[in-house]
């Protein structure tokens, strides 16, 4: 049976607020979908209901072609969550991965499967098996929760900021260990992360939220508010090198700009131009494996901007980590959302 | 001060002596306190987790009574009970009055707020992130409601005690509803307070040791517990 979901009219809300609202999703099975959007955007709630913590206030959660709410016989053994931060019971770190298992009176070459996921995370029995679980760091303790959900060979795997708060080296592997189980079990993959690098190089998907609604599915370049009146009179944000993005007149100072029509230059920009250009520096490349395409990673200030391009264009605009360049963008084709 | 000394000397006598007397009030009180703390903990600890665990609409008024009841005196308790089971009384019929299950409602009375009270408290300060997990691994609802409520075994636990010492200790409800009967319904405590009237401080300060002895046995096997886990 493939694990594929459908969200219908789905609603949720906490004291009467309304958190969360969605009116049309279907993830495929095996597929990896990422979830970009600031703090609050409703992407910890989604994952929630998707994982059937919660039961929403409105709306249907179909998983496998059947409505599903918590404690839902099959999906519940089907689907697991890794939330934000760990939580790892008082117990040792056997016990924690071995937990699951347990719940659900699989008994069967339990030491093996736990040695097995612990492996899949970095960490080796011999070193981490009976350790309790006050003596692991935030990384370790990241990597043992996340091998307490591979140790159940999950459908799905819903991971809620897996490398938000752990070192460098943990995230590798949180992010290998991840990649492996839709490898090897055919896991259906969904990531909240504002690791977008990492997303956009590894999903098929990527959804945008912003204020609880998914509003952009794709590699969209997205600058929140909240915006002001500059002194030209337009209107924009300024940046603390001095830069400024200037924009039409927003609908309301809190807005997010969705910036289509960017397009990467290396010169100097023409004078009409420069009201809309951003200066930068090409940070980072990624190869999508799939595609042969190229995602070029520009900072300004602290906002990425992300470019697709094929290896040829790279290549023609001279274009590698540490260059500055300019983005050039149209106001025209900015849309508020 | 001699006269303490000399109790208390007279106490090892009469423990070690075996006195039939200390010894009826030392099992009528193990007896009326196991009636009493096993009825209170199968009420309280399903009731003191769904309080804590559920939000209903009256929650915060319940948990204020529960709270109020916690600080009852056990006179009063004895006063009620007692009118209850009088003859006069509307549970008359049943002739509990001046016996040991008698004495076992007034003190589940007195322990049942603590143990729902503390239990709640145990469960609302678990982490939320306990539930996520649990969940998040596949639990139904009964094996969510074993695994919190295991988790929240220390706190339940120190519930107990608290409860445990309130019952051991009280005089009010063993002395008006038990009637202090010798050789049938006293109990430690009523026995203290009479022979301390009496000015037998012997057996009032062997009682003592006793109680003592009994309050360090379950601290101690509850701690031992707590280090296995």
């Amino acid at each position: 049976m493939e694990a594929g979901y459908e969200i219908r009219s789905l609603k949720h809300s906490y004291s009467g607020q309304t958190v969360l609202s969605i009116d049309h999703l279907t993830v495929k099975p095996a597929s990896i979908v990422g979830l970009i959007g600031p703090n609050g955007s409703g992407k910890s709630t989604l994952l929630r209901l998707m994982g059937l913590i919660e039961r929403p206030v409105e709306g249907e959660i179909r998983f496998n072609g059947r409505p599903v709410e918590p404690f839902s016989h099959e999906a519940r053994l089907q689907i697991t969550l890794l939330p934000q931060e760990p939580f790892l019971m008082r117990r040792s770190v056997f016990g924690n991965v071995s937990y699951g298992l347990k719940l659900r009176g699989d008994s069967g070459n339990v030491r093996e499967r736990v040695n097995e996921a612990l492996s899949m995370v970095g960490l080796s029995n011999e070193s981490f098996s009976r350790r309790p679980w006050y003596a692991l760091s935030g990384g370790e303790a990241q990597r043992v929760a996340l091998a307490a959900r591979l140790v159940l060979r999950p459908k799905v795997l819903l991971l809620d900021e897996p490398t938000a708060s752990v070192d460098a080296a943990s995230a590798q592997l949180i992010r290998e260990a991840s990649l492996q189980a839709r490898q090897e079990l055919g896991t259906t993959l969904i990531v909240a992360s504002h690791d977008r690098q990492w997303l956009y190089e590894v999903c098929d998907e990527i959804l945008h939220m912003f204020r609880g609604r998914i509003f952009e599915k794709g590699h969209e370049n997205i600058v929140f508010g909240p915006w002001m009146k500059l002194e030209s009179g337009l209107w924009g944000k300024k940046l603390s090198d001095r830069q400024h993005v200037r924009v039409p007149t927003p609908p309301n100072d809190e807005s997010a700009a969705v910036m289509d029509g960017l397009s990467l230059a290396g010169g100097a920009p023409a004078m009409d131009d420069r009201d809309f250009v951003l200066r930068g520096t090409v940070t980072r490349f990624n190869l999508e494996r799939s595609t042969g395409r190229v995602f070029v990673t520009v900072l300004v200030e602290n906002h990425n901007f992300t470019f697709v391009l094929t290896p040829q264009q790279a290549e023609e605009r001279m274009i590698f980590p540490g260059k500055a360049v300019n983005i050039c963008y149209d106001p025209d084709r900015i849309r508020w959302i | 001060m001699s006269f303490l000394l000399d109790g208390f000397f007279q106490a090892i006598k009469l423990l070690s002596g075996g006195n039939a007397e200390t010894y009826s009030a030392i099992l009528v009180t193990v007896k009326v306190s196991t009636y009493s703390m096993t009825c209170s903990l199968l009420i309280g600890i399903p009731l003191g987790f769904c309080l804590g665990y559920f939000d209903f609409r009256v929650k915060k008024p319940f948990r204020t009574v529960i709270d109020t009841l916690m600080a009852l005196p056990t006179v009063f308790i004895g006063l009620l009970v007692y009118a209850f089971l009088t003859s006069r009384g509307p549970l008359g019929d049943f002739g509990l009055l001046f016996t040991l299950p008698g004495i076992a409602i007034g003190q589940t009375i007195l322990a049942l707020p603590i143990i729902i009270g503390l239990t709640a408290t145990a469960v609302e300060n678990m982490d939320d992130k306990l539930r996520i997990t649990i969940l998040s691994m596949g639990a139904n609802r009964k094996q969510l409601f074993l695994s919190s409520l295991w988790e929240a075994r220390h706190g339940i636990m120190a519930g107990g005690i608290v409860a445990y010492g309130r019952v051991m200790t009280e005089v009010g409800i063993s002395m008006m509803v038990g009637g202090n009967i010798k050789w049938h319904t006293r109990t430690i405590t009523t026995a203290i307070a009479l022979e301390t009237n009496k000015g037998q401080f012997a057996m009032g300060i062997a009682l003592g040791l006793v109680l003592l002895t009994i309050a360090f046995c379950v601290n101690l096997s509850v701690s031992l517990l707590r280090r296995r886990n």
